[in-house]
């Protein structure tokens, strides 16, 4: 690998395992330092290993607010200033607007919306000036599917953020934007099916929405990951990649 | 660095710019690069800083036999090609009423049916998985004064790759927009009568930049760079903008 972020501080929040892990892994192998957060304790410690020697992981949840605090105030001590922050911790929760709960809606706010708020805010007294925050939303941000009225309305959201976050931290010289990716093969279809044999075909059919008909692997979501918090991007701000296989443009 | 190694490129408007630093940027990742431009000395020039694995082929975009001898070339010297960063363009600011059938011919015919035909005569060269970046511009996302024609030839563009994405996937041939902002390139000067008009506007452009400043061309030659590389093997039919926020906030 090229060593493109060697010295570099990154943290990526939801990085035990799917798109974060990803990214985790190939910040690694790039020279990075690299912290992850998770709420489950044995999944960080498997993620960590995989990660390798530069890998630091925090156990947290980002809709819990003192959780945060504490998160970063380890990541400062122990890695120092942070150069990259990838805002990955989501959850996929669907459910028709007819029938959704309250309690549904609250879990994949607070996660999504507020967890994703909060990430950024809590980080800005360990982000170095001039730091790159890249947070991920999803391609129904521009999409009417059904079951996805709310996570939807989470992850347009997260785009907004990027948007007004970018003005805010101007004088800080801190860029926002937004990985948008399409469906992707990570563990997120085993939450919602009860087999192997039903995830599978949830991710064939959802592969078969896209033009080009297959999903997106969580390494093409890392590469672009890597772009967007290297100086390659340094003129993007504010704005949004999509990676989707064609599936919200075309 | 070997992103695009052996691949083949054709970047027009290659002789200066984000066209040139493009090149530049791709020799240097390993592809062979056949640039175009319509004056000879310029391309002599570009050719000088980009060494023996570029070509330098005379040609406008908005003359259909100058694409078929670009393409007849390209086929003849490499057989098939790659990558297309079609980045040719022309930009004359005018307020709408004094915009003349002149004016908007020369407009339409360079940025939308030189893109459309640039890409259509390649065609039958492009490999399986060749990666096709429409060099547009932030200003169609916004209603511009002066820009009414530009902007609707970035607008076209902008359509041109997602229709273009929906006809080519089935060959595996991914095809994207780069929408620029404001950058600090020779195009600018040709749109001002003195050089001090020009350092003005680009101090305006600044201003109108939330980040402060206008691009450099290697900063939009990094994003061609990602767009034409396996590094975006999921992305198709998008626009990325790189515009210091200018459109984004």
């Amino acid at each position: 690998m090229s060593e493109k972020l060697s010295n570099k501080v990154a943290i990526v929040t939801g990085g035990s395992s799917g798109i974060g892990l990803s990214i985790a892994k190939r910040f690694a192998q790039e020279g990075a330092k690299v912290a992850i957060t998770g709420r489950n304790q044995a999944a960080l410690d498997k993620a960590v290993k995989e990660i390798g020697p530069n890998a630091l992981g925090i156990q947290g949840d980002v809709s819990v607010l003192s959780d945060l605090t504490r998160i970063y105030k380890t990541v400062g001590d122990k890695l120092g200033k942070v150069d990259a922050l990838i805002v990955n911790a989501g959850v996929y929760i669907l459910g028709p607007v007819t029938s959704f709960t309250e309690e549904q809606f609250d879990k994949v706010s607070d996660i999504n919306f507020k967890g994703a708020f909060f990430s950024v805010q809590k980080a800005l007294p360990v982000l170095r000036d001039g730091a790159s925050v890249v947070l991920i939303s999803s391609t129904v941000n521009g999409k009417g599917f059904p079951n996805h009225s709310a996570y939807a309305a989470t992850k347009a959201a997260v785009r907004s953020l990027a948007r007004s976050f970018s003005a805010d931290l101007l004088d800080r010289k801190i860029r926002v934007n937004t990985l948008t990716p399409g469906p992707t093969d990570t563990p997120v279809f085993s939450t919602l099916t009860s087999t192997a044999e039903e995830a599978k075909q949830m991710k064939e059919a959802m592969g078969n929405f896209t033009p080009v008909k297959r999903v997106g692997s969580p390494d093409e979501i890392a590469a672009a990951a890597l772009y967007m918090v290297s100086d390659e991007s340094a003129f993007m701000l504010g704005t949004e990649l999509l990676l989707d296989g064609g599936l919200r443009d075309l | 660095m070997s992103k695009l190694k052996n691949k083949v490129a054709v970047v027009t408007g290659g002789s200066s710019g984000i066209g040139l630093a493009t090149a530049k940027k791709f020799i240097d990742e390993g592809a062979y690069v056949f640039i175009t431009g319509r004056r000879q000395t310029e391309l002599d020039k570009a050719l000088a800083q980009l060494g023996p694995n570029a070509r330098a082929i005379k040609g406008d975009i908005s003359n259909l036999a100058d694409l078929d001898h670009l393409y007849a070339t390209v086929k003849a010297e490499k057989g098939s090609l790659d990558i297309i960063v079609a980045n040719a363009g022309f930009v004359e600011i005018k307020y709408s009423p004094e915009v003349t059938s002149e004016h908007f011919n020369k407009t339409f015919d360079t940025n939308a049916k030189g893109t459309f035909f640039t890409v259509q005569k390649a065609l039958p060269l492009l490999n399986n998985k060749a990666s096709i970046v429409l060099v547009g511009s932030c200003v169609y996302l916004k209603g511009f004064p002066q820009y009414v024609t530009y902007g609707a030839t970035k607008a076209a563009i902008r359509y041109f790759t997602k229709a273009w994405a929906a006809e080519l996937k089935d060959r595996g041939i991914r095809v994207n927009t780069l929408s620029p902002g404001a950058v600090d390139t020779p195009i600018v000067d040709g749109q001002f009568k003195t050089p001090e008009e020009a350092a003005q506007a680009r101090e305006m452009f600044a201003q109108f930049t939330p980040l402060g400043r206008i691009g450099q061309p290697e900063e939009l030659a990094s994003a061609a760079l990602f767009l034409a590389s396996d590094d975006s093997s999921y992305v198709t039919g998008v626009d990325l903008v790189a515009d210091g926020g200018m459109t984004q906030l």
